[in-house]
């Protein structure tokens, strides 16, 4: 067998995703949609990004997943560029919207990822760095029991619920065990109800895989809910505002989220979003004419 | 109606209502019952009233319709054989034009430069009248097969083209940024993701491009001087021959083969796009 050894810049930091001074502007806006962002993630670290609309944060993700080029600065993601990692099958991806294939059932949608560029799984079995080197081996029934959908693994996405979607998204990015999960606003959609449930989903499987996440979101209580620490981003332009620690014990069972630690949190999180809003620059339609 | 017909089953209508058979009456399936196909009915039998009206004062110009009976019953081998003859030239032509279109739909949606320099180009021939192309394919194609299959390769080449190509333009965002983040190859990305996104819109296109095809196939046959056999040329050579009867037997045969091939591309539909909004059952 032979070993892939990864270029030794890679080598330099297996246990952090680092996003040093990245700026990005979109063509033709008026404000940075990133300015100057710093942030350390350690591995195994539930992250989660939130601020108003504009503040940058799906942009920082889609940055982080290699899908939106920055400007300056640099991202590294275990000490490789967001490129490397995704040719080593190392970043999973959450959208909002559950993005299965319809014409696939539920299962077949949970193995795609293991079927889609077979060679970098390989690439994954046989590499250094990058720190662990588990390959996306996880049986697909037992992902979809802890998702709760095992009866429905023969069903098509169509014959689906919308809460029941995208905790088949979710399940096949787990699938995949990548080294960093990227969560893009995955409950926005749903009712208050379902958003709710699938909290607690999303939790007892994280206990169970402890994969790195970085979760995008615009609801204090998901973020408090779910990580171990908030990135509050403020808006025009997006800039990190402050870093908020959750220290909340794991696992997160109803008693823990039921407590008044849970909340004291939620306020710290609410007066510095109000803080952050204050901080940036009025959006020109809210502007009064 | 006919898809919501289909969908349900009977069983489930009888084990509904078994409880109260006695009182009520088990309700038929939707297609047995007269408000389904009454208005049709009725629609059939006043067209068919105004068909005779017009015949019995205008024999020389509309047939009565019993006479187009007895012209099909006098020789149906000619029908069948003939019909025949203009099913394999728009079978044949179809399977050209469709399969030089999907190929093209897939490169130009590939590469940029490819779709500058065809597009263009497949809109020309599209819009070009393709009776006016036909006398030219016939000189340069003998009297055979050829023209007519190329006459209906052409005349079914543009909606295959422009039907896949924003087919494989549509597949969402959100999914292809997964498969980006899986670094897919750009093959992976059109086999698993583009192709299969693409097959609404490629039956539409068939079902379109099947009855179009039968157009060119007897378009083709008016055209070529000297052509000797399918529908085409027993509507043309009936007509200079005052057979009315026999001309209209002869339509009639036509508008049965295009009935036929649309029942068939729904058939396929229901089997292929079972997952499609389209095919779900309406609530």
């Amino acid at each position: 067998m032979t070993t892939v050894t990864l270029p030794a810049h890679v080598l330099a930091d297996p246990e952090h995703i680092l996003v040093r001074e990245v700026d990005k502007t979109y063509p033709g806006a008026s404000a940075r949609a990133l300015d100057d962002i710093d942030l350390v993630i350690r591995r195994g670290e539930f992250v989660s990004l939130i601020g108003p609309s504009g503040c940058g944060k799906s942009t920082l993700l889609r940055a982080l997943a290699g899908l939106e080029p920055i400007d300056t600065g640099s991202i590294t993601i275990y000490g490789a560029t967001p490129r490397e990692a995704c040719s080593q099958k190392a970043v999973g991806l959450v959208p909002q919207t559950p993005a299965l294939l319809p014409w696939l059932t539920v299962r077949q949608n949970v193995e795609l990822p293991g079927k889609v560029n077979r060679a970098a799984s390989k690439r994954r079995a046989h590499r250094q760095g990058m720190g662990a080197s588990s390959v996306g081996r996880t049986d697909p029934d037992e992902l979809l029991d802890l998702v709760g959908l095992a009866e429905k693994r023969d069903a098509y996405p169509g014959e689906l619920s919308g809460g029941m979607q995208q905790r088949v998204a979710i399940a096949r990015a787990f699938g995949l065990e990548p080294d960093v999960l990227l969560m893009d606003e995955p409950f926005s959609a749903l009712d208050e109800f379902t958003r709710e449930a699938m909290r607690l989903h999303l939790l007892s499987l994280w206990q169970r895989m402890r994969t790195t996440v970085v979760f995008v979101t615009h609801s204090v209580r998901e973020a408090v809910t779910l990580s171990d620490r908030i990135v509050v981003m403020s808006a025009r332009p997006g800039r990190i505002h402050e870093l908020i620690d959750v220290d909340l014990p794991r696992p997160r069972d109803r008693e823990v989220l039921a407590g008044p630690g849970l909340h004291a949190v939620e306020d710290r999180v609410r007066d510095s979003l109000q803080r952050a809003w204050d901080s940036g620059a009025v959006p020109s339609d809210l502007v009064p004419a | 109606m006919a898809v919501v017909t289909a969908l349900r089953p009977r069983s489930i209508a009888r084990t509904e209502t078994a409880p109260r058979a006695r009182r009520t009456i088990p309700p038929l399936p939707a297609a047995a019952r007269p408000i389904v196909w009454g208005p049709t009915v009725v629609a059939l039998v006043l067209v068919g009233l105004a068909w005779q009206a017009v015949a019995a004062g205008n024999p020389y110009i509309l047939p009565r319709l019993p006479a187009v009976g007895t012209a099909f019953l006098a020789d149906p081998l000619l029908f069948v054989s003939n019909a025949w003859a203009t099913l394999q030239i728009a079978l044949l032509g179809l399977v050209y034009g469709f399969g030089v279109a999907f190929v093209l739909a897939v490169l130009t949606s590939e590469f940029t430069l490819l779709r500058r320099a065809i597009m263009p180009l497949a809109s020309v021939l599209n819009v070009t009248p393709v009776v006016a192309l036909a006398p030219g394919l016939v000189v340069a194609f003998g009297f055979g097969m050829a023209p007519k299959v190329i006459v209906t390769a052409i005349i079914t080449f543009f909606p295959v083209l422009a039907n896949v190509s924003t087919g494989l333009r549509s597949v969402q965002g959100p999914v292809l940024d997964v498969f980006h983040t899986l670094q897919a190859s750009r093959l992976e990305v059109l086999r698993r993701l583009r192709i299969p996104s693409a097959m609404p819109y490629t039956i539409a296109a068939l079902r379109v491009t099947l009855p179009l095809s039968v157009v060119g196939a007897v378009v083709a046959e008016f055209v070529a001087a000297g052509s000797s056999t399918g529908l085409g040329t027993v509507i043309k050579t009936s007509a200079a021959n005052s057979q009315l009867a026999q001309m209209y037997a002869a339509i009639g045969c036509l508008a049965l083969l295009g009935v036929l091939m649309l029942a068939v591309i729904t058939a396929f539909e229901r089997r292929l796009l079972f997952w499609h909004e389209s095919q779900q059952r309406r609530r």
